[in-house]
């Protein structure tokens, strides 16, 4: 059985931590034990993974006791519960309002009907009660161990959110480059050379802006933009800097923040390298399980709840290029050459000066397929 | 083919967002011609006489630097043709940029490069580099691009606030979808909407017209007389719902019944919508 209480400030960081996850999945486990309440999400395709541990004293009241029954090898049941993020969003939306006007909130569950019960008492005596349905669902768990990556990177949420702000918001994936003189974030190359229409764009960050700067790999990882950006929004909201541990490509990456009262862990998959063999998630499983079975063995040894039975292991299932499926460009300008590819270094290298060899040479007059039917769609 | 230009001025800076999130609201791909003195942002493909048409000046006085070397020392001009909406996100959040550079450049294809530097708190800046996509276009396309030329009209005045403009247009468009602009040598115009059940007028009064100008036509028309156009509720509502500059100076041109022609200015930026009769 879970109960426990929060008040408005509380219920604001709450919140922030369910919008976070919500951008990795449509799916929330609620998942209460000694240590904590833990709020976990996956996304469908196992490429995102994002846990948000709030520990017992961030709550103005929080207890967590096993059911009577026990299972065969006397090791506690959990609560099993899985919710639904369009049913739990909007029960915490507008968040600076529910900081103003709620002076306690209850969540408390009732694992015999399946339910949980979210009540905020706010002013002027009203009280709101919610009652959301859950399914009974193992949570998935994913174990990594951010200190042993060759590259973790510290800063405050506010000096990379500026930074990214730049960032257009049509890219997906992005490309972080590290070395020990310089952190480099840019579009992702696969995307740029797919599309000749697409914009590249790059911005740099001195390595004098971040609280802690260790790298001990020089590397290029990709993942998705969204994540970090759903990331980055907690970690402002909660005032506390996040880490980003990393290694080679096609390593997971996880992104963290490390506070007393809570510990948020978003681990992303990224992109593996080409020239090495395609992501081999036979072994990534392999390493995954190895330390997983480590892990649980010290768990029941020191009688602790071992939530959960065969994690995911994060690497994708096939070994396609995108973290996301992306369809075919329609409008691909198949007649038409943006400048001509051989002149690329005709004129010595010198990127600011365009020679007159590299015009559109193609025998189409200006009104070619793909702009006539951009001016069709224009007016 | 050379062009740099950079701006250091934040209310330039402010400008050019504005300009560039206005093309991209009104034409998706645009034609930018470098001069020696001023960019011309214009609409591409195949002319359209039922099209509405933009035409964007920014004078080289916006700009703290300004460079360019065209295709030859005869047509020193460059034609660069870009999807708007890649320049207007570029720069859509440069807001608070220290500076705004654009650069021609050739990076495996011909790109425009923006650079866009801001201060951060910790006294560090960030340069944050965009390479869009263009493509340059030769000699023999250029005559295509015509800057649009200044045609007669017969009647000039300036506009009301243009705020009060938007939604009284946007309230008609609910309504109909054609609407008549007209206007007089006496400062007056009108805007109004008819159909089976109702019709709604709006009368402007006071507005003031420009100097006569030595191409406006028939000087002996009376000055109560209304010029008339009726235009497509939409491309009105279009423009101005798109445009985002707070100009200083609005005025429209009516050739009747053929052309609505409107022209807004702020400092070194002209902007120039076409809409044809229906």
């Amino acid at each position: 059985m879970l109960k426990c209480e929060m008040n408005g400030s509380q219920v604001k960081v709450f919140g922030k931590a369910i919008q976070a996850l919500s951008r990795v999945s449509d799916e929330l486990w609620l998942d209460p034990s000694e240590k904590g309440l833990a709020l976990r999400s996956m996304n469908s395709s196992r490429s995102a993974y994002g846990c948000v541990l709030f520990s017992p004293v961030f709550f103005q009241h929080y207890q967590w006791s096993t059911s009577m029954k026990m299972n065969d090898d006397d090791r506690p049941l959990n609560l099993n519960c899985k919710l639904g993020m369009k049913s739990i969003l909007p029960i915490f939306r507008c968040l600076t309002s529910l900081e103003r006007n709620v002076e306690k909130c209850k969540i408390f569950t009732r694992s015999d009907k399946c339910k949980v019960v979210i009540q905020f008492f706010c002013r002027h005596g009203i009280k709101r009660t919610h009652n959301v349905c859950f399914q009974e669902s193992q949570p998935l768990q994913v174990i990594f161990e951010k200190n042993m990556c060759n590259n973790t990177l510290m800063i405050q949420p506010r000096l990379l959110a500026e930074a990214i702000v730049l960032f257009t918001s049509s890219q997906e994936e992005v490309t972080l480059a590290v070395t020990p003189l310089n952190v480099c974030l840019k579009s992702s190359s696969e995307e740029s050379m797919d599309l000749t229409n697409s914009v590249y764009s790059e911005m740099s960050v001195d390595p004098d802006e971040f609280d802690f700067f260790q790298i001990g790999l020089d590397t290029e990882i990709t993942f998705c933009f969204k994540e970090l950006k759903g990331m980055l929004t907690f970690s402002e909201a909660v005032h506390v800097p996040i880490s980003i541990h990393f290694d080679f490509p096609g390593k997971p990456m996880a992104l963290s923040i490390d506070d007393m009262l809570l510990e948020a862990n978003f681990i992303l998959a990224t992109l593996a390298d080409d020239r090495s063999r395609a992501s081999s998630p036979q072994s990534l499983c392999l390493s995954q399980t190895q330390k997983r079975s480590d892990l649980i063995q010290s768990n029941t040894k020191a009688d602790k709840s071992g939530t959960s039975q065969a994690p995911e292991c994060i690497s994708r299932k096939t070994a396609p290029k995108r973290l996301y499926s992306r369809e075919s460009p329609t409008n691909n300008p198949a007649g038409e050459t943006c400048g001509n590819p051989q002149t690329k270094r005709a004129n010595g290298g010198n990127i600011f000066e365009v020679p007159e060899s590299s015009l559109s040479d193609t025998d189409e007059g200006p009104g070619s397929p793909y702009l006539r039917k951009a001016a069709a769609e224009n007016n | 083919m050379k062009f740099r230009a950079k701006i250091i001025n934040k209310g330039f800076v402010e400008l050019f967002i504005q300009v560039s999130v206005t093309i991209a609201k009104l034409t998706k791909v645009c034609v930018l011609r470098v001069c020696q003195d001023k960019l011309c942002f214009g609409p591409t493909g195949p002319r359209a006489t039922r099209e509405a048409r933009l035409w964007c000046e920014v004078s080289r006085g916006a700009f703290y630097q300004f460079n360019m070397e065209g295709v030859s020392e005869e047509l020193n001009e460059i034609y660069l043709e870009l999807t708007s909406e890649h320049l207007s996100r570029a720069v859509r959040n440069a807001g608070n940029a220290a500076s705004l550079k654009l650069q021609l450049t050739n990076k495996r294809r011909p790109c425009l490069t923006v650079a866009v530097e801001l201060a951060s708190r910790t006294g560090h800046t960030h340069l944050m580099v965009h390479d869009l996509p263009v493509r340059v276009l030769p000699r023999r396309w250029w005559k295509e691009y015509p800057e649009p030329n200044v045609q007669v009209s017969d009647v000039s005045v300036y506009l009301p606030g243009l705020r009060t403009l938007k939604s009284i247009v946007e309230r008609m468009a609910n309504m109909g979808e054609n609407v008549l602009v007209e206007a007089n040598l006496n400062g007056k115009m009108n805007l109004s909407v008819e159909t089976d059940v109702v019709s709604i007028k709006t009368y402007f009064k006071n507005l003031g017209n420009p100097p006569k100008s030595a191409l406006s036509v028939t000087q002996d028309r009376d000055p109560e007389s209304m010029v008339q156009v009726w235009v497509e509720n939409r491309k009105l509502l279009q423009f101005f719902e798109g445009q985002q500059i707070n100009p200083t100076m609005t005025l429209c041109n009516i050739l009747s019944n053929t052309l609505l022609h409107l022209v807004l200015v702020h400092e070194d930026v002209s902007l120039q919508y076409f809409i044809p009769a229906l």
